[in-house]
């Protein structure tokens, strides 16, 4: 008989990460791992000038010096790319007129880096200085020019919408209060520099690039565009990935320079970014700056809320649009508010492209947001916690603005927080200088229409079975270090009852797996993971066929007991093998495909231009307390400990979910407390990793993770998002803790020593907090 | 091009090589002996990604000349598996998630194998301080010193 | 690969040797740890055509203790430093100065001789050269103008070494090898107030070790630097102080400064502080003193007038912690 022994769960069970050992063991092969020998080395000519029209290229000397195999120019680039199909502004090299300081304007690819260094050297070119602009204010200025002919006052977009009665219900309020708030720009700075390796093969017109991106079906389709070549000879092989944070979840220029040069030049091209060129290709979190007004009532109620937002976005538009309209959306969906106006200008100017930087749009303005709803409550006297739970909201609900919210776990969040804390014992009672503030925080799980519409779904996931009994999951899905390919085989393991180790991933290779979006806006868990959900039935009620026409029982009579497929309790069953086996029998080699597509009720609202963006299928939900002590006399902050609760639906890899909540409150942490990119009249004074501050270990607090289980009825295993959500609300939390230490509120970040040693000295002793 | 005749020890294996005096210990590692676990993550001694040990103590191999490690004992990530298993510390950082991307983990465990060398024993405290020249950008550090405490546990046992 | 400019380098196996390589190529620089020496090689900050490598050198590695003494070889390691026991009790500042250089494993090979000649640092040169170029590059290399202070011919750029105040505060010599022989000065003597050229070595100049007098009396001496980040960062502003007590009076006094100027300095007028009882007042009065001569420019994100005000609370800090034992 065969062993019936039950196959181990592998949802909601802390599993390391299949790819692990891969990466603990230094085999794990990222972007600049490829290509040594024979290959290559691409260098890129960047612009000094931060806006100027290109008089004049002359490559003449540098294309005949012995070891160059190609030199590129904006000449080469056949078309304009952009992340946005109604924003496709950029270039792969600059074409007549360079916008930024450190804009690629010519690449080389040469034998060796020292031929490669002296070839951009020989390359001339002849500027003619253009007035530039570094801040908001000056692009928008009336006589500035144009960055771009079609965009007027260099806004990018400007988006406005007023929902509900907001005058009426400000007049209405007990307590008006408004802030202004400033964020500085910042920067996602993954591990991993930008690195591309491409292959091009001369006598079949084929291309091979191996990207360090998070989206290699958008870097497909960008290579074919301003390649000008046809999509099905270009193959993108996603390698082990640094992380990206956002920064590589539209094409990068040098992924485009590299399939150029690697054309050109007929051969394999290498091109690594610098650190210094990996901030200058940016794409991070805009300054910002926040206007804020919010009307409550006594009791905590909150009436109506204004907000002006005004983002410096860089020189091309990237994401941009998407970020300003998520800056206003998200708003909505955390609290029950419906009377919104929101403006937000999103302009263009002379600094490198902003992109999504993890928590898209809505960190700076949660930041403003709990900031202010924190010194409201302190001014009536009320508990912040409190003041939350006088506003929630009622799941399932539809939002002001078209928002579907079908779970809602604050109220278990606040719980948590509060009690693991020992917010009620503590709070007021820490001594001098020491001090808790709390915020709450949501995001969405994967936007629920695609930037680039095609009719296609959401998300594919092939499952392939053969002779050896393994099974295969097939999947776009890219991983970055996040887990994505650890929880689709968790969700194929767990809906086909069989041992994790059968399992196989292999992931986003364009020649061998689906389509899919990428990684980005937390999508992947919640759509491949249904598709691979819908997949994995699929091939059960394959299997569960061929058990019966085995044992010669009614389908509906076989039972799967893990591994072992049986006709009745009597029956000594037969193994996983057999069944696979029997299944081949006429049918061959077995692949199935699970999709997913999201609700059309989750396409959010229409009452203004843009108001899709924010629509999704589930919302998750946070909420921390942070504590921390402050030195007067240095104004250095120490943060003692987080205490963060993570509403993610259903945590299927509970040590992926920790680490990504982890993560994410520690990213708040950087940008709250020493994150800030500076330019010296445009110029990246702040690209490196000395100057631009990412915390170090020292520095780092414990945090401690509650996770959260308000399943969505949709979301795989009931999960939804978990790896942004929590990164907006340390910011607040933090802020509002300094004034519970020391009695002032911070509204401009990051909360450098410098920064509160100033807002100390210019706040008269004793003053309590505002 | 100045080149020097170079011998040292590298993984426990005798290395004879000729190479250029201006290239770095990491691009040796890296593209010489085809160690890519080693990595480089910013222009210069700011991130970490590059440690490796000499003489058993945690250096950046892209802050080093290769040339100057004659006669000198150089451990990489590579190093420390023993017959195709995965040593404590990479064991750790496994199963306790200290790696997400996997990107600063190498020069990350290398840091740890130098601090568990000189200290079996550390509190969290002087993990902190012990591991402060790495950077890493995914985990909050939460994990890392989790999984450098596991380690430590069991390399006492 | 990396892109380096070509080089040679050199291994002597004696300082005298080392010295008369330098002799021999004017463009040769000593690297010792080269954790910032190989920085500016690879920004293109420092173009040598020779290195010399001091890693071989016996001479200059080790801690000698003596009646007269302590001898530091410049070869040391910071964490040499750090870890030596008797640095630690004796003279406290210079370990809490060694370990609280950038991070651990800078520490395992950076070098006390390295530490003490470093660069002088500044935002607008410790740039790539690409953008340097962008930025006409400035006054220290290659450039007319300072970006600090425009229109000025004085280069502001701030000596950024942890090591040195600790070490002039216990007042510490130098000891340096040159083509004409040997000679000891004052490590404070060391230094000119010239972000250009901060060093007074003469030509083909090595240092060879730091020689620390026995300590005399009660008291102790600590170190404090501010950063934004707790480990990594250069020095915002640095401070040591040694401060001798006589039941609860300031017997002796000494303040030394790092990262607020091209050099390190030693804080003057100190004299008036003696005798008093170390309180309250006395604090004020020292942090008060320590903020007059602490004159940082914009040579770092940070505004100069935070890097003052941080200095003179460092100074009260650290001696309040002495004074407390």
């Amino acid at each position: 008989m065969n062993e019936t022994r039950p196959v181990a769960a592998s949802i909601g069970v802390p599993t390391p990460l299949v790819d692990g050992p891969d990466k603990v063991s230094g085999r794990a092969r990222f972007a600049a791992d490829y290509g040594f020998r024979e290959t290559l080395v691409g260098r890129v000519r960047r612009s000094p000038a931060a806006h100027a029209r290109i008089k004049r290229i002359d490559t003449s000397k540098a294309e005949i010096l012995a070891g160059v195999r190609a030199v590129v120019t904006g000449a080469d680039v056949a078309a304009s790319y952009g992340v946005l199909p109604i924003a496709m502004n950029e270039h792969a090299l600059a074409k007549e007129r360079v916008r930024y300081r450190g804009e690629p304007v010519a690449a080389v690819a040469a034998v060796d880096v020292e031929t490669a260094a002296k070839a951009l050297d020989l390359i001339e070119i002849e500027y003619e200085a253009l007035p530039a602009y570094f801040s908001a204010a000056a692009a928008r200025a009336g006589d500035a020019l144009r960055l771009h002919d079609d965009k007027p006052g260099n806004i990018e977009r400007d988006v406005h919408f007023e929902l509900g009665d907001v005058a009426g219900q400000l007049a209405m309020a007990d307590l008006v209060r408004e802030e202004t708030y400033r964020n500085a720009e910042v920067c996602q700075v993954q591990s991993e520099p930008h690195a591309v390796f491409a292959e091009y093969d001369a006598e079949r017109d084929r291309l091979t690039v191996r990207p360090s991106t998070q989206v290699p079906y958008y870097v497909h389709l960008m290579l074919a565009r301003t390649m000008n070549m046809n999509q099905s000879r270009i193959r993108v092989i996603k390698p082990h990935i640094g992380g990206g944070f956002g920064c590589r979840t539209e094409t990068l220029n040098t992924e485009l320079i590299c399939g150029l040069l690697a054309r050109k030049a007929g051969g394999a091209v290498r091109l690594v970014s610098s650190r210094e060129e990996t901030f200058v290709t940016h794409r991070g979190r805009p300054e910002t700056d926040t206007r804020l007004r919010i009307g409550m009532m006594k009791d905590g109620r909150i009436t109506a809320v204004e907000c002006e937002v005004v983002q410096r976005g860089g020189a091309y538009s990237g994401y941009g649009i998407v970020t300003i309209l998520y800056a206003g959306s998200l708003i909505y969906a955390l609290y029950d508010i419906e009377n919104v106006k929101y403006d937000g200008y999103r302009v263009l100017t002379n600094t490198p492209p902003c992109g999504a930087m993890r928590g898209h749009g809505t960190v700076n303005t949660r930041f403003a947001f709990e900031s202010l709803l924190d010194a409201m409550a302190h001014e009536l006297g009320l508990d912040p916690f409190e003041v939350r739970r006088k506003n929630l909201i009622q799941a399932p609900t539809m939002t002001a603005n078209g928002l579907l919210v079908n779970s809602y776990g604050i109220p278990q969040c606040l719980d948590w927080a509060e009690k693991a804390s020992g917010w009620r014992e503590r709070k007021g009672r820490l001594g001098p200088n020491r001090g808790l503030g709390m915020a709450c925080s949501h995001y969405v799980s994967g936007a629920s229409r695609p930037k680039h519409w095609t009719g296609e779904p959401h998300a594919t996931v092939n499952l392939k079975v053969d002779f050896d009994g393994s099974v295969t999951i097939l999947t776009g899905a890219a991983e970055i270090g996040q887990g994505s390919s650890t929880v689709l085989a968790q969700c194929v393991a767990e809906t086909l009852d069989v041992d994790f180790g059968r399992i196989r991933v292999i992931a986003s290779d364009s020649a061998m797996t689906p389509k899919d979006n990428g990684s980005y806006s937390s999508r992947v868990t919640y759509m491949v993971g249904n598709a691979a959900i819908e997949a994995a039935q699929k091939l059960r009620g394959i299997l569960t066929e061929a058990a019966a026409r085995k044992l010669e029982v009614r389908s509906q009579d076989v039972e799967c007991l893990g591994e072992t497929y049986r006709g009745g309790s009597q029956d000594q069953g037969l193994s996983f093998e057999d069944v696979v086996g029997e299944a081949l029998v006429d049918s061959g080699t077995i692949t199935v495909k699970g999709t997913y597509s999201t609700r059309p009720e989750s396409h959010g609202g229409k009452k203004y231009r843009g108001a899709a963006i924010g629509g999704t299928m589930a919302f998750s939900y946070a909420a921390q307390v942070v504590e921390v002590s402050v030195d007067p006399d240095t104004g250095e902050i120490t943060v003692e400990k987080v205490w963060v609760a993570h509403d993610c639906g259903k945590a299927l890899n509970p040590l992926a979910v920790e680490g990504q909540v982890e993560g994410s409150v520690w990213m708040g942490l950087g940008q709250a407390m020493s994150e800030e990119t500076r330019y010296h009249d445009g110029l990246a004074i702040t690209g490196n990793m000395l100057d631009y501050r990412v915390p170090t270990i020292v520095e780092s607090p414990p945090i401690e993770v509650g996770l959260i289980e308000c399943a969505d009825p949709y979301g795989p295993f009931g999960a939804k998002e978990a790896g942004e959500g929590s990164l907006s609300g340390f910011l607040p939390a933090m802020t509002n803790a300094v004034a519970d230490a020391i009695g002032v509120r911070a509204t401009e970040l990051p909360l450098t020593p410098e920064r509160l040693l100033g807002l100390l000295e210019r706040t008269p002793r004793g003053r309590a907090a505002a | 091009m100045a080149k020097t005749h170079l011998t040292f020890s590298l993984n426990g294996r005798q290395r004879d090589d000729v190479v250029p005096d201006n290239m770095l210990l990491v691009d040796f590692l890296r593209e010489t002996a085809g160690l890519t676990g080693t990595k480089i993550g910013c222009d210069g001694g700011e991130c970490g990604a590059c440690t490796v040990l000499v003489d058993g103590s945690p250096r950046h191999s892209c802050l080093t000349l290769a040339v100057t490690m004659q006669n000198r004992d150089v451990e990489t990530v590579e190093s420390l598996a023993e017959n195709g298993r995965l040593s404590a510390i990479q064991r750790a950082f496994h199963e306790q998630l200290g790696a997400q991307c996997g990107f600063c983990t190498p020069g990350m465990i290398m840091a740890a194998e130098g601090l568990l060398r000189e200290n079996p024993s550390p509190s969290a405290d002087d993990i902190r301080q012990g591991m402060a020249s790495n950077i890493c950008r995914c985990t909050g550090y939460v994990k890392i010193i989790a999984a450098v405490q596991t380690a430590a546990a069991e390399l006492g046992k | 690969m990396e892109y380096l400019p070509t080089l040679h380098v050199h291994r002597p196996a004696t300082a005298e040797e080392a010295v008369a390589v330098r002799a021999n190529h004017a463009s040769a620089r000593y690297l010792a740890g080269g954790t910032d020496m190989v920085v500016n090689i690879r920004r293109g900050i420092e173009q040598p055509e020779h290195l010399i490598d001091l890693s071989d050198i016996e001479e200059l590695g080790g801690i000698q203790a003596s009646a007269n003494g302590l001898r530091i070889g410049a070869g040391s390691t910071l964490k040499d430093l750090a870890d030596d026991r008797d640095i630690r009790r004796v003279y406290a500042a210079v370990s809490e100065a060694a370990e609280s250089v950038a991070g651990p494993t800078h520490q395992s090979y950076g070098t006390v001789g390295g530490n003490l000649c470093l660069d002088t640092r500044c935002l607008y040169y410790n740039q790539s050269e690409w953008w340097r170029d962008s930025n006409d590059f400035c006054l220290k290399l290659k450039g007319n103008v300072c970006h600090v202070a425009p229109g000025g011919s004085f280069c502001f750029a701030a000596f950024s070494g942890d090591l040195a105040p600790a070490l002039m505060v216990c007042d510490a010599e130098a000891e340096l090898l040159g083509p004409d022989g040997r000679r000891r000065t004052p490590l404070a003597d060391l230094y000119r107030d010239d972000g250009m050229d901060h060093l007074t070595l003469k030509a083909g100049e090595l240092l060879v070790a730091v020689h620390l007098p026995p300590p005399d009396g009660d008291g102790g001496s600590g170190y404090a630097k501010s950063r934004v980040r707790s480990a990594i960062d250069f020095p915002l502003a640095g401070v040591a102080v040694r401060l001798g007590l006589s039941s609860g009076k300031a017997r002796t006094l000494a303040v030394a400064l790092t990262a607020v100027a091209p050099r390190p300095h030693l804080v003057e007028g100190s004299e008036e502080l003696k005798g008093r009882h170390v309180d309250d007042a006395w604090l004020d009065d020292l942090r008060d003193l320590v903020r007059a001569q602490a004159s940082p420019m914009r040579t770092t994100t940070t505004k100069p007038w935070y890097r003052r005000r941080v200095a003179g609370a460092l100074a009260a800090k650290v001696a309040r912690r002495i004074a407390e034992g």
